[in-house]
């Protein structure tokens, strides 16, 4: 006879209202892995399309303006619904409040209509593709985006600017809740690296995002009144369009990879049963990496008729932003150096996040150089570039951590060889993908066509040989992780033998994270040769 | 007055009166960067087209433009007494400050209505009657950030003006709930003032000489 | 903060305000911009500081108060240091309708 279940924060109230009304940030993850979870699935389906078409040379799916409003989805749905989301809202919300000793954020109300913005923005721009689309690229480019483009350009801008407020408030959460909330003994150098990175992460979304906003309205106004803001034709620069995106959406990206990195700040130390080498270091090139990302979104213009002076600043800013990136790849390998290593799933994951990412940032560096992106601009070496990082890099991290953290959030575990098989699956996959783009690119092939010359073919049928693998590997966490939740095995609290305050409770939570608020009194990371010592006092 | 009670994610009253100040203030931080994106691109296109555009700027009313910032200026003084005596225990004084608050706050929209008005009469208005043949195309460009500047800020006024009004109405009944509601909105009206000190020189005083 | 203080404020706040319109009728050039802008920022100052209690407040407020105009910097000052070295010959207006 099973011993009755204890209270958690699953069980504790039920009914769908007990949900959808929920201001327990646990619950509300639940949610919002509900929803990256399907735009995930919309995006992969228009990324299945895209490489289906590409196989051969010749269109075989449709006019070249159906393939124009396939890759605009892709790109909107991918970047605004699901990666720019995907950490901060789920794992994010799930364990801030845990890993600092709190019971909820600041302003649980708040994060409930964070929520429902999403949703809210998700459905209307769902509307505008499922309508017929846009074709403009996720970009948005003027004047085609205002005065030739056909579509639903207006409905699928307001989605993207009501769910953009829903990441403003995300953001302000996280960062008040990290400033104000703490534990006693809880101070800022004791907080686990994956803190550091969401309150990074949420500086860029509270700064970065109102750009976005404004951005649109005036995108929107020049769509909807047919007034020449950004029209040469009627006056306007079309550039000055291109610096207002970018602002916003270079920082976006590292919107989309700091919270990774603070998975792997997180998942390497746990499975090299060793602290994390140089924190200071690690946490500090977190704050740097949102800072100068603010500084370097000229990069995406350098062809567009910026001035040379402009261009020559963005460079060398395009330079520096990596290094605090490099630092931390190298200080996550010395972590790693005579470690206890262990090759469960989230560290299988964390391997491919650092070589693949090292990859895509090393191809960054080559795009940073004028002379090289005047060649290889808006080909498919920029494609594999960001989907390296994107990909190869946040997607990897989100695993990572899901692996990781999913004993905590389900208290099930789930079939270890499963789940390393379905990593290794979807690294190889993801190499046979998106390296063939780098040669691609480099012979010429521009991103965006629909069709090309025939001898880039042999390259494209790798890449789609690679996506269809990849797409397994992506596929086979629904599957076991849906087994575990109906007959894994119960969880302990701390499964992993990691050090941080979410490991001290149980596994669910019960819904106020701590019986008693707990009293920190050391460091993360600690482990006495592989052994943890929790930060906590009774640990 | 009813006791002030603590959320449960708070320790202290102190905590959570420090956490929601620094909420606003975070709100406040984008919009900062909400409004400061439209001026970005306006000083852009202040270099760019150079002389033409500080010429259309003469053709705002610089003297109904100096009188709402007067307006506005004083609706702040008003709401920072209301703050003020509201902290002070007092119920009647804050209501009237409040009250002078939103009053000033809705002649302030009168006036601008006012000025759009003209504006539509001397052809003035993007998308709707601009005289292109008259004024220019780069004079069109300058009025489209007059018109989406000055109706964005006038939105957040009126958005503001609700809020006052009905945090009039709360302490006058006694519904206020104590804590720290009146200083936050004092804190958001006040940042709606700062922005149109920025916006007034930007669209008025430009091009007022030679 | 006193009733004193702020109608002090408000009443440096009007004369500021007779300033700045009365300084752009004065031809000084380019300098008008940044007299009208100076004089703005002090009235914003005089707003932060006072009204909205920065000078009292923790060091912590004051940053989440800078932030925000900070970054506002940074945008501005980037974007039009493209602006300003454009070398590209501009069409006149009226040939290119």
């Amino acid at each position: 006879m099973h011993a009755p279940r204890s209270q958690n924060y699953l069980n504790a109230t039920v009914g769908i209202r007990s949900w959808l009304l929920t201001t327990d940030h646990k619950r509300i993850a639940l949610l919002y892995f509900a929803g990256i979870t399907f735009f995930f699935l919309i995006g992969g389906i228009a990324a299945t399309l895209i490489r289906l078409e590409l196989i051969t040379p010749q269109p075989d799916l449709g006019s070249p303006d159906f393939y124009n409003r396939l890759f605009t989805m892709h790109g909107i749905i991918m970047v605004w619904f699901f990666l720019i989301p995907s950490i901060p809202t789920t794992m994010g919300n799930f364990m801030i409040p845990l890993m600092i000793g709190a019971r909820d954020l600041a302003f649980p109300r708040l994060n409930l209509l964070s929520w429902y913005l999403y949703i809210a923005g998700g459905l209307i721009t769902i509307a505008a593709l499922l309508l017929g689309g846009v074709d403009t690229g996720w970009t948005f480019y003027e004047p085609y985006s205002t005065f030739y483009a056909t579509g639903y350009l207006i409905l699928a801008v307001f989605g993207i600017f009501v769910a953009g407020f829903s990441s403003i408030l995300t953001g302000l959460n996280f960062i008040v809740t990290v400033h104000k909330l703490r534990a006693p003994g809880m101070t800022w150098y004791r907080l686990p690296v994956f803190v550091w990175s969401t309150y990074a992460t949420s500086l860029i979304l509270v700064l970065a995002t109102p750009v976005l906003a404004m951005t649109l309205l005036m995108l929107l106004a020049e769509r909807v009144l047919h007034v020449g803001i950004f029209s040469p034709q009627l006056g306007g620069d079309p550039l000055l369009f291109q610096h207002m995106f970018w602002f916003y959406s270079h920082p976006a990206v590292y919107i989309m990879i700091l919270p990774s990195m603070g998975v792997i700040s997180e998942v390497v130390p746990c499975f090299s049963g060793k602290p994390l080498f140089g924190y200071y270091f690690v946490v500090w090139c977190s704050i740097a990496i949102a800072a100068i990302g603010f500084l370097v979104w000229g990069h995406h213009m350098f062809v567009a008729g910026m001035s040379l002076y402009a261009s020559l600043a963005f460079s060398f800013l395009s330079y520096l932003v990596a290094v605090p990136s490099a630092i931390k790849v190298f200080n996550w390998v010395a972590t790693m150096h005579e470690g206890w290593i262990r090759f469960d799933a989230p560290m299988l994951y964390a391997f491919g996040f650092i070589g693949l990412f090292t990859i895509g940032g090393l191809t960054g560096l080559m795009l940073a150089a004028l002379a090289v992106d005047v060649h290889v601009t808006d080909t498919y070496f920029v494609v594999a570039h960001f989907h390296y990082i994107m990909v190869g890099g946040a997607v990897m991290g989100f695993f990572a951590g899901l692996h990781y953290w999913w004993p905590k959030i389900s208290g099930r575990l789930y079939p270890d060889y499963w789940a390393r098989f379905a990593a290794i699956l979807a690294f190889f996959g993801f190499n046979l993908t998106f390296f063939p783009q780098f040669i691609l690119g480099y012979l010429g092939m521009p991103r965006r066509y629909q069709s090309y010359p025939p001898e880039f073919q042999i390259w494209n049928v790798l890449s789609s040989a690679g996506a269809s693998i990849l797409a397994v590997g992506y596929a086979l966490p629904l599957f076991y992780l849906a087994w575990s939740i109906l007959k894994g095995p119960r969880a302990s609290a701390d499964p992993w033998g990691a050090t941080g305050l979410e490991w001290t409770t149980s596994s669910p939570p019960p819904t106020e994270n701590f019986p008693k608020i707990p009293t920190v009194i050391r460091p993360p990371y600690q482990y006495d040769q592989g052994v943890p010592c929790v930060q906590s006092k009774d640990g | 007055m009813a006791e002030e009670t603590l959320g449960f994610q708070y320790s202290t009253l102190q905590q959570e009166r420090e956490t929601v100040t620094l909420g606003m203030w975070a709100f406040l931080a984008t919009e900062v960067l909400f409004f400061g994106a439209l001026i970005a691109a306006y000083f852009s296109y202040r270099i760019w087209f150079g002389a033409e555009f500080i010429a259309a700027a003469k053709m705002t009313k610089v003297a109904l433009g100096t009188a709402n910032t007067a307006v506005l200026l004083t609706s702040s003084a008003c709401m920072a007494m209301a703050v003020t005596t509201h902290e002070a225990g007092s119920r009647r004084a804050p209501v009237l400050w409040l009250t002078a608050t939103a009053l000033l706050g809705l002649s302030f929209v009168v006036i601008k209505g006012t000025e759009w008005f003209l504006e539509y009469q001397e052809h003035l208005v993007p998308a709707l009657n601009f005289d292109l043949a008259r004024h220019g195309g780069v004079a069109e460009i300058f009025f489209i950030f007059y018109f989406c500047a000055t109706g964005l800020h006038a939105l957040h006024l009126l958005i503001g003006i609700c809020l006052v009004c009905w945090l009039a109405f709360a302490i006058g009944t006694g519904r206020l709930k104590p804590g720290s509601t009146t200083r936050l909105i004092g804190l958001y009206w006040h940042f709606v003032d700062i922005v149109w000190i920025f916006l007034f020189p930007l669209i008025y005083l430009a091009g007022r000489n030679g | 903060m006193s009733a004193g203080t702020i109608c002090r404020c408000w009443l440096a706040l009007l004369i500021l305000l007779a300033l700045t319109t009365g300084s752009a009728f004065i031809p000084l050039g380019t300098a008008n911009l940044f007299v009208s802008l100076g004089i703005a920022v002090t009235k914003a100052l005089i707003v932060l500081l006072f009204f909205m209690e920065l000078k009292t407040s923790s060091a912590l407020v004051r940053v989440f108060a800078a932030a925000g105009f900070f970054w506002l910097m940074i945008m501005i000052a980037l974007t039009t240091a493209d602006y300003t070295h454009r070398t590209d010959q501009r069409v006149p207006l009226d040939q290119v309708r």
